[in-house]
């Protein structure tokens, strides 16, 4: 099964849901999805077209559009095609379903995602900050509009 | 029948040890060179290490440089050391263990800077879990520039700490 072929059946098996789809080359294709039921997409995916290993889970700030992206990297054991799945959500309240009922590593990515950018995962198991301290929790740092750099207030800069 | 503390006060010729009479007295003799000396040979540090600077910190402590001969030995728990060593960028997260530990061990104790991080935040001062100037939160003696600094270097680093402390003129202790 080559990438083509699997981009038609996402496309056909989710047909209102999955837009934008683009076949970059013979292992990358590119496809957006809508948040609402990204774990549906995810248990296909998994089971039919066996991309079982997701790679990494980000978001991207975009704060021209007021939106921001969810990426998912997903990639298989058994082909070479690795799919780059984008959800995305409003700014002011980002909210998606968790995939950590699919894949089970997601639950780290979705920690940080939810630390540095505030997007908010329903159904997730142990929804907390992975690796900033709690008090830090709504500064979201990784958007772009973060003020909180302290840049100029070292004195004994070497 | 209980005395009151007040009743002390008033003896004459005696020094009480509910007040800093006798290390104040100390410290205008002879008795504290002593004192300085013998703690200026036994400067235990911490083994605390923080990022990539820890690495040299660990060699320091290994055979190689065998700083036993100046009484420079490392320590696993901060009960037991005299000087902590912040080999590494402070993060917000981590200051609160990094006062901890500082706070457990006992006095007379030292800080000693070691590395650009520790300095000043290094590459990473403008991030935004960077705590810049730990400088203000510990009474740091010696800074250590260098990304990462030789064990040369923190060796020559203790030797500054105890010049500091035989010309009395550190932080650890009040003259």
């Amino acid at each position: 099964m080559d990438a083509n072929t699997m981009i038609d059946s996402l496309s056909t098996q989710f047909p209102d849901a999955i837009y934008d789809t683009k076949v970059e080359s013979k292992i990358r294709i590119i496809a957006k999805v809508k948040p609402e039921i990204i774990t549906d997409v995810c248990k296909y995916l998994k089971e039919n077209l066996s991309f079982g290993h997701l790679c990494c889970e980000f978001g991207v700030d975009y704060p021209g559009r007021n939106e921001i992206e969810v990426v998912y990297v997903i990639g298989s054991y058994d082909h070479s095609v690795v799919l780059t799945l984008k959800a995305i959500l409003p700014r002011d309240n980002p909210e998606i379903e968790s995939v950590v009922p699919v894949f089970w590593n997601a639950n780290w990515y979705e920690r940080e995602t939810y630390e540095l950018f505030g997007v908010k995962y329903l159904n997730h198991p142990d929804l907390k900050p992975l690796v900033l301290p709690e008090d830090m929790l709504g500064e979201w740092p990784l958007r772009k509009d973060y003020k909180g750099f302290p840049n100029k207030t070292a004195k004994n800069l070497v | 029948m209980a005395v009151e503390q007040s009743d002390y006060e008033e003896v004459p010729g005696v020094i009480l040890t509910d007040r800093n009479a006798i290390s104040d007295f100390l410290k205008t003799t002879k008795a504290q060179d002593v004192l300085n000396w013998g703690r200026k040979n036994s400067l235990w540090f911490m083994v605390n290490a923080m990022g990539c600077c820890g690495v040299e910190l660990l060699s320091t402590g290994m055979a190689h440089y065998d700083t036993d001969r100046f009484g420079i030995i490392p320590r696993n728990s901060p009960r037991h050391a005299d000087v902590l060593i912040i080999s590494g960028y402070v993060t917000k997260k981590y200051l609160p263990a990094l006062k901890k530990i500082w706070d457990q061990m006992p006095s007379p104790k030292w800080v000693i800077a070691f590395g650009d991080c520790a300095i000043s935040g290094g590459p990473f001062y403008e991030s935004y879990s960077t705590r810049q100037n730990v400088d203000e939160i510990f009474p740091v003696d010696v800074f250590v520039p260098g990304c990462p600094p030789r064990c040369e270097a923190l060796i020559q680093a203790f030797f500054e700490l105890q010049k500091k402390i035989e010309a009395k003129q550190d932080k650890g202790t009040e003259y």
